[in-house]
């Protein structure tokens, strides 16, 4: 029906004709490897060997970097400023675009007929988080949101007012969670953990500063009352100017209301439980004490 | 060199080959024309992409000295015809040697050359020239200033992708110009090494056959007759490496070894990047 190219082309046709290629007849491209300049030999690289004339420069006693021969130096003539302050002790969350999201999902790298967790977002490639670098999560934001039509139960960090107005316009369900470092770790990399033999840890509650985020009904948190939460979606249509879909009649309503105890890090899997991968079982505590402390 | 061409196979005029680089006898064999009545023995199990077409060659057997075909393969073009890149080559050859090298030169600087802690004689009067130790690097004897200090590694590793384009060029350039012959089996009438010899001659394949074969059990006749050849060689498929193909003249596959190769190069056109070593074991990565 349409043009066959041959495969190889041109070249593998050239290439019968040519001397077999052995290892004598490896070259690299032409251009790739500079010749390194040797430093003291020859008419170039000898004489003073690229040091200069006299003085410290030959010599190999310049000053430190910055001094400025006496003058004030740049670096302390400015007056300090807390600009960078603490940025190593500051949450980062990962940006996840309305548009990518749509694109993941268009190419069947997220499956919008399950849940979509930090893990499948990881999974699919879609973000990369790195939880060593104080990343603390994905936010989701509004760039793309008049394009978005995927129905999808999405579980995120933090998320712009736009982007929850465009997922609630498809009939969809945000929900901002959060996630400690190491069970930010765990989600991201499931396997290599449940290979080191560990119990799934409890998720630990946000701090001080993260508490008001996560129980404001706006912003669709985790600890946030769900009646308030259905009025924030009922003033969010309003405000934006859209019909708000019913879910309860939908037939994916189960996989929708699918929600995570705040102290759960996988679906389906509690705190405290063994993962065992090679032999595909689950270790279960059956210590009170155990019980009692991954329980509360 | 290509804009230079007129036709398709002709040589430019200005190149030499020397004249006896070329085995006369050993006459350049056509591609299988697509009329062929030889059955086809294995097709393709990936899909081919829809552009291109499989690549055909013939299907020998070892059993017997005179040549014998048996059939035709199919080979995938993504790994069998791709197109040639001699620095891909270069670049794998020149890593598969330094990676593993570790330089054991190491030299003495003067503060580890016994001796050469006193001034030999004092600074002004003697009338010789100032000196502060015996072992300077200026001194018959003494530690050297800038030699090589220690055992050190040269390892590097090239981009697993940019390893895997290198064997699928091997392969292709091999069966391009020739040197590439699949064989049902490696199952061999005697254990003799005379036997391997005749039929190589015989069929005018070459001077030095790497045999491959998939899995680590080769049959015990294979395994003693190329035991005492220096120039022919029988390896696993995954020792399948850049410098053993460009070593030996001649590439002989099995058609399991044509599978796991096809299989294990092909997958690396279609994988995620890995979050976590491959090693490790993944539930949506085929």
């Amino acid at each position: 029906m349409s043009f066959t190219k041959k495969p190889g082309g041109k070249a593998l046709d050239i290439l019968q004709n040519l001397p077999r290629i052995t290892l004598a007849n490896l070259r690299p491209e032409p251009g790739t490897k500079k010749a390194e300049k040797k430093r003291g030999r020859g008419q170039h690289g000898g004489n003073r060997s690229g040091r200069g004339h006299k003085g410290e420069r030959q010599r190999g006693n310049r000053p430190r970097l910055g001094f400025e021969g006496g003058q004030t130096p740049f670096y302390l003539a400015i007056p300090k400023y807390g600009y960078n302050e603490g940025h190593s002790r500051r949450a980062q969350y990962q940006p996840l675009t309305l548009n990518r999201l749509q694109y993941l999902i268009d190419l069947g790298r997220i499956d919008p007929t399950q849940p979509i967790d930090l893990t499948q977002l990881v999974n699919g490639r879609g973000v990369t988080i790195q939880p060593q670098k104080r990343d603390y999560g994905v936010q989701l934001v509004g760039e793309g949101a008049g394009i978005f039509a995927a129905k999808v139960n999405i579980e995120v960090q933090m998320a712009s007012e736009e982007a929850i107005a465009a997922i609630e316009r498809n009939g969809g369900i945000v929900t901002t969670g959060f996630y400690d470092p190491r069970s930010l770790a765990v989600l991201c990399k499931p396997v290599p953990f449940f290979l080191s033999g560990q119990p799934i840890p409890k998720r630990m509650l946000p701090g001080e500063d993260m508490v008001p985020y996560y129980t404001d009904a706006a912003n669709r948190g985790y600890l946030a009352d769900p009646e308030k939460i259905q009025k924030a979606r009922i003033a969010l249509a309003q405000k934006y100017g859209y019909v708000l879909p019913d879910i309860s009649k939908d037939e994916l309503f189960h996989m929708l209301f699918m929600r995570k105890d705040p102290r759960q890090i996988f679906f389906g899997l509690s705190p405290g439980w063994v993962v065992n991968m090679t032999e595909k079982k689950i270790l279960k505590p059956t210590d009170d004490k155990l019980l009692q402390y991954y329980n509360s | 060199l290509s804009s230079s061409f007129s036709g398709e196979n002709a040589l430019p005029s200005n190149l030499r080959i020397p004249s006896n680089l070329v085995d006369h006898a050993r006459a350049k064999r056509p591609p299988p024309p697509s009329d062929s009545s030889l059955p086809v023995l294995r097709r393709c199990d990936a899909a081919v992409p829809v552009h291109l077409s499989p690549v055909q060659t013939w299907v020998e057997t070892l059993e017997r000295r005179d040549s014998k075909l048996l059939g035709l393969v199919d080979l995938h073009p993504d790994v069998f015809a791709v197109p040639t890149r001699i620095d891909i080559l270069h670049e794998v050859e020149l890593w598969q040697r330094n990676f593993k090298r570790i330089s054991h030169a190491h030299t003495k600087v003067r503060s580890e050359v016994r001796g050469g802690g006193r001034k030999p004689w004092r600074q002004k009067g003697s009338g010789k020239a100032r000196h502060g130790s015996i072992r300077s690097p200026i001194w018959r004897g003494g530690g050297v200033s800038h030699g090589p200090r220690g055992p050190t590694s040269f390892y590097y590793m090239l981009p697993m992708k940019v390893r895997v384009q290198g064997l699928k060029i091997a392969l292709s350039s091999k069966l391009a110009q020739d040197y590439l012959h699949v064989v049902d089996t490696l199952n061999i009438p005697t254990p003799d090494p005379q036997y391997l010899m005749d039929l190589i001659r015989y069929r005018h394949w070459g001077e030095s056959v790497l045999i491959v074969d998939a899995g680590e059990e080769l049959p015990e006749n294979i395994l003693q007759a190329t035991e005492s050849l220096k120039t022919v060689n029988v390896i696993p498929a995954i020792g399948l490496n850049v410098h053993s193909m460009l070593k030996h003249e001649v590439l002989v596959l099995t058609l399991e070894a044509v599978k796991f190769l096809e299989n294990k190069l092909l997958w690396h056109d279609e994988r995620f990047t890995p979050l976590y070593p491959f090693k490790l074991p993944y539930t949506d990565l085929p």
